[in-house]
């Protein structure tokens, strides 16, 4: 199960790519185009839900940092 | 004598390699941010609480970030936060006259505060970068001590770049009304992939292990065993797609999340960033939550059983779900941005794929109120 879902996320991201010039990567490296445009909003949310759920990491590693309750 | 002439495409050319990527750059200007917000969750219906205060918590957080360029290829990032809180929280669970599940809470005077700082130096190569960061976080009753290393590299022509993240936390946890003293560690590593799909689409995934060791419990609870080891995985992706006719980008995330301890999540946030000419975002958004309960949860507290048994009536290990609304506004102008949100967060048993046969009464209700302000030179 834990494979193939892996597998069907690799095939995913290579399925449809283009090749982008530099020239045409204006809008990509916009703002409101970046993974995480607010850091300090993000980490604030992710202690919030860290505190107030039973999950935690994704892309990046799970940290604590915190006695939340 | 040959005057040497630069060709315009080769300077288009450079000048758009230097944009900011999703992997490796270094940033070119410093930007100090200021934010304050305030955390206030809603109280709890009487009818559900059979001793102790109705109020819980209300957070005041104070953030402060720093990110400069230093020279030969660096770059610092320094963090610091500031979070006072009062009210009272969930001790424990008892089954009240009616046969419902009604809650032990603690009284109102707690207060606290904790105290946190993040330094982060970043080395920038060609075609790659590596970032070291070492974090602390201080409160009366807990103490954790952080380090962490991560990469990007970029391939591809910069269309791919591969992420990579090994941390470890060393936390010692003394609480304040008990004997109790005792620790936890945390290493967690993570592996992930951002790839450019085309002129205004981007997709990223990422995968994550996490062990916990030690006592992973929460002291203020009557009666919390669980086992001292956890071992956590969880995988992700983040899809970001600009839209030229509405001059806005839509965010869409999702994670899957297991662990050892029994608990399944999944998680979806999408995002609709609206631009209003040039100075003006608004960015509505939501997020939905469903957690599938731990297999040693229990509603409420057995103290028959032997105090090896592993339980726990905590309300963040039981099935639910839970859906947050968002609303952000943001203001550019010169180097300065101006941003304001609010985060109105909803559980509930009945929200979630699965089903709690019985509602915990203390699952959370909360709004998050901030304001932050950026400078960028």
């Amino acid at each position: 199960m834990r494979g193939t879902l892996c597998i069907a996320l690799a095939l995913l991201m290579l399925a449809g790519c283009e090749t982008v010039q530099p020239w045409e990567r204006g809008r990509l490296a916009r703002q409101e185009m970046q993974f995480e445009p607010d850091q300090q909003s993000r980490q604030l949310e992710d202690q919030v839900y860290y505190s107030k759920e039973a999950s935690s990491g994704g892309v990046k590693t799970a940290g604590a940092g915190c006695g939340c309750n | 004598m040959v005057e040497k002439r630069t060709s315009p495409l080769l300077a288009l050319t450079s000048a758009a390699l230097a944009l900011p990527a999703f992997g490796a750059t270094q940033p070119t200007t410093t930007e100090i941010s200021a934010r304050t917000s305030v955390y206030e969750e809603e109280s709890v219906p009487a009818s559900r609480v059979a001793l102790g205060s109705l109020d819980r918590y209300d957070i005041d957080i104070h953030q402060f970030h720093v990110l400069a360029p230093l020279a030969n290829d660096w770059s610092l990032a320094v963090d610091v936060n500031r979070e006072v809180m009062s009210g009272a929280s969930p001790w424990g669970t008892a089954t009240g006259a009616d046969g419902e599940p009604a809650l032990i809470m603690s009284g109102a005077t707690i207060r606290e505060s904790r105290n946190g700082i993040s330094l982060a130096a970043s080395r920038y190569f060609a075609d790659k970068s590596v970032t070291v960061a070492l974090s602390r976080s201080d409160e009366n009753d807990y103490e954790a001590n952080a380090v962490s290393v991560s990469s990007e590299w970029d391939f591809n022509g910069k269309l791919s770049t591969l992420l990579f993240g090994l941390s470890y936390s060393s936390d010692d946890i003394r609480p304040s009304d008990r004997l109790l003293r005792d620790d936890k560690r945390i290493l967690s590593v993570s592996v992930g992939w951002t790839q450019v799909l085309n002129r205004n689409a981007v997709l990223q995934s990422g995968i994550s292990v996490t062990k916990h060791s030690g006592f992973l419990g929460d002291p203020y609870k009557l009666l919390d065993v669980r086992p001292d080891e956890r071992l956590q995985w969880a995988v992700s992706m983040r899809y970001r797609k600009y839209f030229d006719s509405a001059s806005g980008a839509l965010h869409l995330d999702y994670r899957y999340y297991d662990d050892d301890f029994g608990v399944s999540s999944h998680t979806i946030k999408t995002a609709w960033y609206q631009n209003l000419g040039v100075r003006f975002q608004v960015i509505p958004s939501v997020r939905f939550y469903s957690q599938r309960e731990a297999d040693f949860y229990t509603i409420a507290d057995d103290f028959t059983l032997p105090a090896t048994v592993p339980r726990s009536s905590d309300h963040r290990l039981s099935s639910f779900g839970a859906y947050t609304f968002g609303l952000k506004g943001v203001f550019r102008h010169g180097g300065w941005t101006v941003s304001a949100n609010v985060e109105r967060y909803i559980s509930d048993g009945d929200y979630g794929f699965s089903n709690a046969d019985v509602e915990h009464p203390a699952l959370v209700e909360f709004q998050l109120t901030s304001i932050g302000v950026s400078y960028t030179f």
